[in-house]
């Protein structure tokens, strides 16, 4: 029997504790007292799901008990008893709010399928209010997945269109930088005026650029697909594209991979901008000779995949931050503080965890915990036919 | 000592990039030809349009009628020792990848860093010379062993 919270109010007290008893004994424990006045103070100590209330009773009377209750608490249902042939008394009730009204003399079996009855109406009233707050929680995220989809796309546009001016703003300032260092311009009059405004054209350029390219990074992903993903393959991709910048700066990238690894269901596109936005990482933050290691496991029905270097490791206040957009401690023009952030909501977005741990001097791992199979068709069905990807999307400030 | 100018084909559809990328590689020294479409590349590899043989192919990827990746898949078909460096607009890493797959040398973001693109036009001009080493030793030991025989 589900667990029915009942109060029971009646001043004849004899008739009260025998029906009391007799309801334990059908497994519903009721809390019982004499009085309006009693009952409405049991009421703001307990949480109570229905109460059985006499009418005929000294002092504060049941409809006016009533009152108070549907005033105060009103998800509490309340079932009336009037005295034999007071029907008018029960009408009165049900005006006021009450659940029903039973005259006395009361059949046991139909007090408890009148509880019953009522403690179903509050589980239903329950149910509908749930629905409806998901069902608004679910337009909100809709409406925000629409503003973000739209803001993406035309973030993406303009980051597009600014890195093509750009380029060319780059070509030529490093030109004129060259005209600059040619003997026939060797005396040209206030070179160093034109250099310094060359240089400081250049760093503009520089950063204008990293921002673009993790825009571009971040908003151009709502198109994920999944699939069957060798996860070992896309670690020896994203190394192949980094290796040079490593060799550069004499970082070694070394592999521990279980043979057996298999594959697992995910995008592989977003994997790999993973992958290759923690390797930049770890390679920005280790120092020639550095070593950075890569582990894929299998834990259960998971697969965790750690990025662990050997650099100079993330002092702990800014432990908590590495996540959070524009979030840098690069010199200003060096990190567009975003790497991570994006990092963390493609993660999220292919159902996964990430998680860093770090001491300084010894270095940093970044943990990354995705699971075999991305549970997309529950996901569906909880949420009808909104854009599954498109809800998780909501990493986004 | 003097440098030999790598020979250097632009391709891209933005004319006053391909124009001041161009200026720019010359003024170091480089022999620079430009072209602003994926088929005008093909043309010039081809020999139509009387340029001299090419070692490096600077390739946009994104460009309207044939893009950089068809392009790229072309000339790695009909031209397979041609190195080419491939500039992607894209943040993503996806084209960045399939062009790697496709044999591209190497890949840069737009807008390139100038020494970044340096440092990768040389590594792409030596190993189009080791490959072409590695022919001429070849073509000489089939040349010799044929000596040999008669």
């Amino acid at each position: 029997m589900e667990n029915i919270r009942l109060l029971f109010i009646d001043d004849e007290v004899n008739f009260r504790e025998t029906v009391v008893k007799r309801l334990a004994k059908r497994g519903i424990v009721p809390e019982q007292a004499g009085s309006g006045e009693e009952c409405l103070s049991i009421l703001e100590k307990r949480d109570i799901d229905v109460v059985v209330l006499d009418i005929k009773m000294p002092g504060m009377n049941g409809i006016e008990t009533l009152h108070h209750i549907k005033e105060k608490y009103p998800k509490i249902e309340v079932i009336l008893l009037t005295g034999y042939a007071a029907t008018q008394d029960g009408v009165e009730g049900i005006k006021a709010g009450a659940f029903d009204y039973l005259s006395k003399p009361v059949e046991l079996e139909h007090l408890l399928s009148k509880i019953k009855q009522a403690h179903e109406k509050i589980r239903r009233m329950e149910e509908k209010r749930r629905e409806a707050k998901s069902r608004a929680r679910m337009k909100q995220q809709m409406i925000t997945t629409e503003r973000l989809a739209s803001l993406g796309t035309l973030a993406a546009g303009v980051a597009h269109e600014i890195n093509n001016p750009l380029a060319i703003i780059n070509e030529s300032a490093g030109w004129m930088e060259l005209l600059l260092k040619k003997e026939e311009l060797a005396e040209m009059p206030r070179k160093q005026d034109f250099e310094m405004a060359l240089d400081k054209i250049k760093k503009g350029i520089d950063r204008a650029g990293r921002i673009t390219h993790q825009l571009l990074g971040f908003v151009g992903k709502s198109d994920s697909v999944l699939s069957e993903v060798d996860l070992k393959e896309v670690v020896d991709e994203s190394v192949q594209l980094i290796n040079r910048e490593a060799a550069d700066k004499k970082v070694e990238i070394v592999q521990e991979v279980d043979p057996s690894f298999g594959t697992i269901w995910s995008d592989i596109n977003q994997l790999r901008q993973v992958l290759i936005n923690l390797l930049t990482n770890s390679i920005h933050a280790t120092g020639s000779g550095g070593k950075i290691t890569i582990i894929l496991e299998r834990v259960g029905e998971e697969v965790v995949l750690t990025v662990r270097d050997t650099g100079e490791g993330i002092p702990k206040e800014n432990l908590e931050r590495v996540f959070e957009p524009f979030f840098s401690t690069k010199s200003p023009g060096k990190g567009t503080g975003l790497g991570l952030f994006v990092t963390r909501s493609i993660v999220e977005k292919l159902g996964g965890k990430i998680k860093v741990e770090s001491r300084l001097g010894h270095g940093t791992s970044f943990f990354v915990n995705l699971p075999k199979y991305h549970e997309i068709k529950e996901e569906l069905e909880e949420n009808d036919h909104f854009d599954v990807l498109g809800i998780i999307n909501k990493g986004l400030p | 000592m003097i440098k030999i100018p790598t020979r250097i084909l632009v391709v891209d559809d933005e004319k006053d990039f391909v124009e001041m990328l161009s200026l720019r590689l010359k003024e170091t020294g480089e022999k620079v030809t430009s072209v602003y479409s994926g088929k005008e590349c093909l043309e010039t590899l081809d020999g139509k349009k009387d340029v001299d043989d090419i070692d490096v192919v600077i390739l946009d990827i994104k460009m309207p009628g044939m893009d950089g990746i068809e392009t790229l898949r072309e000339i790695k078909k009909r031209f397979p020792l041609v190195e080419v460096i491939i500039l992607t607009g894209h943040g993503a890493t996806e084209s960045a990848v399939e062009g790697m797959k496709l044999g591209a040398f190497d890949y840069l973001l737009k807008p390139a860093d100038f020494k970044d693109l340096s440092a990768k036009l040389e590594a792409a001009r030596k190993r189009r010379d080791e490959h072409k080493e590695r022919i001429r030793m070849a073509e000489a030991r089939f040349l010799l062993r044929k000596v040999g025989e008669i």
